[in-house]
């Protein structure tokens, strides 16, 4: 009789995150890889460490006026204004797609009022398809909700608590934006009213402007910043919050903010995240989230990592 | 989800890149293997993504003083491309992709030379449809639309010969039309005067906004002309088919409602992945049975939508 085939990557790879033990430390970001569907011809999203779709509002949105987005040096601007299909179509035409998948999916929560976060946590956390919650209080582009929750302590406390409630046994993952004046305060906020994990960080407010016409070049005026530009900030945000934060806390952290390559995820973990999020960076290479995976693999290999968890804040 | 189910990243090889005239270049790629089958199913009006974040800037004598500036940025995106003319060989499919260097990411593709390759995303979103009982189609160019419809032109005449096809092609001056020849003083009548619509026998209309080439005015006054003196034709048996810039579009979409006319056009709007996720390439359009309006996407809904659908602004 053969012995049953191991993949050695299996063992190295897989991490505990807030009690899910994932593959392997590599997540989508949400709003980048939409609700898993549009990549299947791309790549194999049960590679995944897991999944984060995205933001689902109570109702339908149909997002900004366009342009929505402009390039900038080694970065991007966005500012789609959440537009999804609402919670009722998620429900109906998304989720049954979803529960296909073998990797845990994370459903990213945002709304105008406590209650909206609320009323789509309720819906679906009797859903065994969905792993947990990533709350979004960090989005930049939208005139209600979004960040303003995300940059008072005590309110993101307040939305924390309430979608813990209502988020049953399900893992609650609240996202940060780096635009306070310190994302520890914040952090520590939304760790004592129930946060099983952190995610950071959202994208930074921005501005580009077109000096032909002297007008904003998007219709929003304003996006949200993200791509390589904002990487060595994220990286300086996630070992903020696991020094004053995570660490004494036991949170997991998830780290993103620019990740191209295995080097760029291999530094977040360094300081402090036990998980990445791919996000920018799929829009050019829809399997850049694999590819990554594969590079943290060689890595370990290389540097006789016996586990990558042992990366976890190992920044010397 | 699409129903394009071999659609991918694929790696074309280069076998020519060379400059028309003026800012138009033409690059001709080669797809074989996976690639060679989706893009034999490649849609006149599908469009591509193309990398160039790993190219660098041709030496600066090469690039035009007024880009010196604004090309020195990093790219990071994709640019989409329509291909103007696609061919199924054995074993191999041959696509020429024809661009205008205008900013960052088209001077780099000049850098490109045979047996480079190119990362190629594709074949994405919905191109034209050829309805049955159409006997005259009507094709409308303004200025860099050419592209898509010089791909359809090849469908028309190929698989359509019944079809009687004649080209409304519009730029801004003689100088700015995007093809290989000299126009300046083109005479006005409708001829064999533009070889990439000549090649497959369809004549040409051309408008010029200053008059430097054919007509002086718009593409769609002309157009507007034109069917005013025809007389034994039938707008049932009749389509348009037109790429170019919004206001060109919508005069097109609008002096088609107005006929009675069928009609499908080519939109553009800025994006980032194009297969769908990251929901900025937002069009706004009609939702059938109401008076309501939705955003669709131009990359997975279109490129090409019909002219009833789509709410342009006026």
């Amino acid at each position: 009789m053969k012995s049953p085939i191991i993949n050695p990557q299996s063992s190295i790879l897989s991490v505990d995150f807030a009690g899910l033990r994932l593959a392997n430390p590599v997540f989508t970001a949400s709003g980048t890889c939409g609700y898993a569907e549009e990549l299947a011809d791309f790549m194999d999203v049960n590679r995944l460490g897991g999944f984060i779709t995205k933001s689902i509002t109570r109702r339908p949105r149909q997002g900004n006026p366009t342009p929505r987005i402009v390039e900038t040096d080694a970065g991007m601007l966005n500012a789609i204004g959440l537009a999804n299909v609402g919670l009722d179509r998620f429900v109906a035409e998304k989720l049954p797609v979803i529960a296909q998948m073998s990797v845990p999916v994370f459903v990213n929560v945002a709304g105008e009022r406590i209650e909206d976060y609320v009323a789509v946590t309720e819906r679906l956390a009797g859903e065994p398809a969905i792993a947990g919650f990533e709350l979004n209080i960090s989005c930049p582009n939208v005139a209600k909700g979004g960040i303003s929750f995300g940059r008072d302590p005590e309110q993101v406390a307040g939305i924390t608590a309430a979608v813990r409630r209502a988020a049953g046994r399900k893992v609650l993952m609240v996202k940060l934006s780096p635009c306070v004046t310190d994302i520890s305060v914040i952090a520590r906020a939304a760790v004592q009213a129930g946060a099983d994990a952190l995610s950071l960080i959202n994208t930074f407010t921005a501005m580009v402007i077109d000096i032909e016409t002297r007008t904003p070049a998007l219709a929003n005026r304003t996006g949200g910043l993200s791509g390589p530009a904002v990487k060595p900030i994220a990286v300086y945000l996630v070992n903020k919050v696991y020094n004053d934060v995570a660490k004494k806390a036991g949170i997991p952290l998830l780290g993103l903010g620019g990740i191209r390559t295995a080097s760029d995820a291999i530094e977040f973990m360094l300081a402090g995240a036990s998980a990445v999020a791919i996000g920018t960076a799929s829009f050019s290479r829809p399997d850049s989230a694999v590819q990554i995976i594969d590079g943290i693999a060689d890595y370990c290999a290389r540097h006789q990592v016996a586990r990558i968890a042992d990366l976890v804040g190992s920044l010397r | 989800m699409t129903d394009h189910k071999s659609q991918g990243v694929f790696s074309a090889k280069v076998t020519s890149n060379r400059r028309i005239r003026a800012c138009f270049w033409t690059m001709d790629l080669e797809f074989t293997g996976v690639g060679a089958q989706a893009y034999a199913r490649f849609q006149p009006g599908q469009f591509v993504e193309v990398d160039v974040s790993n190219l660098g800037l041709p030496p600066e004598e090469l690039i035009a003083p007024e880009l010196r500036d604004a090309v020195r940025r990093n790219i990071l995106l994709r640019r989409p491309f329509s291909f103007a003319d696609v061919t199924v060989e054995t074993n191999r499919t041959t696509a020429e992709l024809l661009y205008c260097v205008l900013g960052p990411a088209s001077v780099r593709l000049t850098t490109l030379s045979r047996g480079d390759s190119l990362s190629v995303l594709g074949p994405l979103g919905h191109g034209f449809r050829v309805p049955p009982g159409k006997r005259l189609a009507l094709l409308v160019v303004g200025g860099m639309g050419a592209p898509p419809i010089q791909c359809l032109a090849k469908l028309l005449r190929t698989e359509y010969a019944g079809t009687h096809v004649i080209a409304f092609i519009g730029a801004k001056t003689a100088a700015s039309l995007p093809f290989a020849g000299e126009f300046d003083g083109m005479p006005e009548r409708i001829d064999s005067f533009i070889p990439a619509f000549a090649k497959y026998g369809i004549a040409s209309a051309v408008t010029t906004d200053d008059g430097s080439a054919g007509r002086r005015g718009f593409v769609t006054e002309r157009l507007a002309q034109w069917l005013d003196e025809q007389r034994d034709w039938l707008p049932e048996q009749t389509i348009i088919y037109a790429c170019g810039p919004e206001p060109m579009l919508a005069a097109t979409a609008r002096l088609a409602v107005e006929r009675n006319i069928d009609c499908q056009v080519s939109t553009e709007r800025r994006m980032a992945c194009g297969i769908g996720v990251c929901q900025s390439c937002a069009i706004e359009c009609r939702v059938e049975g109401s008076d309501e309006t939705a955003y669709r996407l131009c990359c997975q809904d279109g490129p090409v939508f019909d002219a009833r659908t789509v709410v342009f602004d006026d």
